[in-house]
């Protein structure tokens, strides 16, 4: 009994595993799709399970440096977003299609 | 179980499966509406972790910013097939599970061992988050005072490398769209 309150009430493990399940989802994601703006999505979503991880630990160990590392990753996550679709725009402009078999021919 | 607690596997089961709906889903319209499903979830997450801020952050840059502009670029394209949101085939399909399970299962085993690392060498945490509010989060971890006092003090030196990093990638991006024939420029 006492070992199932302890598996249901929710510690810094279930935040943890939560955070492993999003980041597997995304790399997923990325590894397995062909089209590029859903790969790009894909890394959101692992930078987001990275975040969750961050605030976890930043309340569990009551140290506020996880909240400050979780504002550069934001930043970081919407500064590779604009180039990532910069480079998109690119692509779609050349071959009128956005899978990632064209950077093949990527070149310069 | 507390409040808290259901709060928290509500919000964490929709976030994981909308997270699974992005990478399912063909059309990458559909994709990026759950992705900011998703986005909304873990916000809602940070607030069950006492982080408030961070929560408006998240609902602010992703949610606003970087999802709107993902949504933009898509209306840009007009993408008439259609195509496969994976290759076919049964055995690969296969493999792609087994290493999805294995995948997750590592990374889950080294959080979990690392939990137990850092509950050895530091003092005294509060491994449930209901005992953690009785005995009450430190006031000071709440303040978006404090956090900005860090954010100017200790992180300086980032804080104005990331200022210039945010200067330079919008040149960089409009620099990458503008020439005329892309990467593939003929010179």
């Amino acid at each position: 009994m006492q070992s199932t309150e302890a598996l249901v009430s929710v510690g810094l493990n279930h935040y943890l595993v939560l955070s492993a399940l999003l980041f597997t989802i995304g790399a997923l994601g990325v590894l397995l799709r062909k089209n590029m703006i859903v790969i790009l999505m894909s890394i959101e979503l692992m930078l987001n399970a990275v975040n969750i991880s961050f605030v976890a630990f930043a309340t569990y160990l009551d140290n506020l440096d996880g909240k400050i590392m979780v504002l550069f990753v934001m930043t970081i996550a919407a500064a590779e977003a604009a180039v990532g679709l910069a480079l998109a725009v690119n692509i779609f402009k050349n071959f009128r299609e956005v899978n990632i078999r064209f950077f093949e021919h990527l070149r310069g | 179980m507390s409040e808290l607690d259901i709060l928290f596997y509500i919000l964490s089961s929709m976030s994981v499966l909308f997270g699974a709906l992005v990478v399912l889903t063909s059309s990458p319209i559909y994709s990026s509406l759950y992705l900011v499903m998703s986005m909304l979830s873990v916000a809602g997450i940070f607030m069950t972790l006492n982080a408030p801020f961070i929560a408006g952050i998240q609902i602010i840059v992703y949610a606003g910013a970087v999802l709107v502009l993902f949504v933009m670029v898509l209306m840009l394209f007009d993408l008439k097939r259609e195509t496969k949101a994976f290759t076919k085939g049964r055995f690969s399909g296969f493999l792609k599970l087994v290493g999805a399970g294995l995948l997750c299962g590592f990374i889950a085993g080294a959080a979990y061992e690392s939990v137990s690392l850092i509950m050895a060498t530091s003092e005294e945490i509060p491994t449930n988050i209901a005992a953690a509010a009785e005995t009450g989060f430190s006031p000071t971890t709440n303040s978006i005072k404090e956090i900005s006092k860090l954010l100017f003090t200790k992180y300086l030196f980032a804080f104005e490398v990331l200022g210039l990093l945010l200067l330079v990638v919008p040149i960089g991006a409009v620099a990458l769209s503008r020439v005329a024939g892309g990467t593939h420029a003929k010179h």
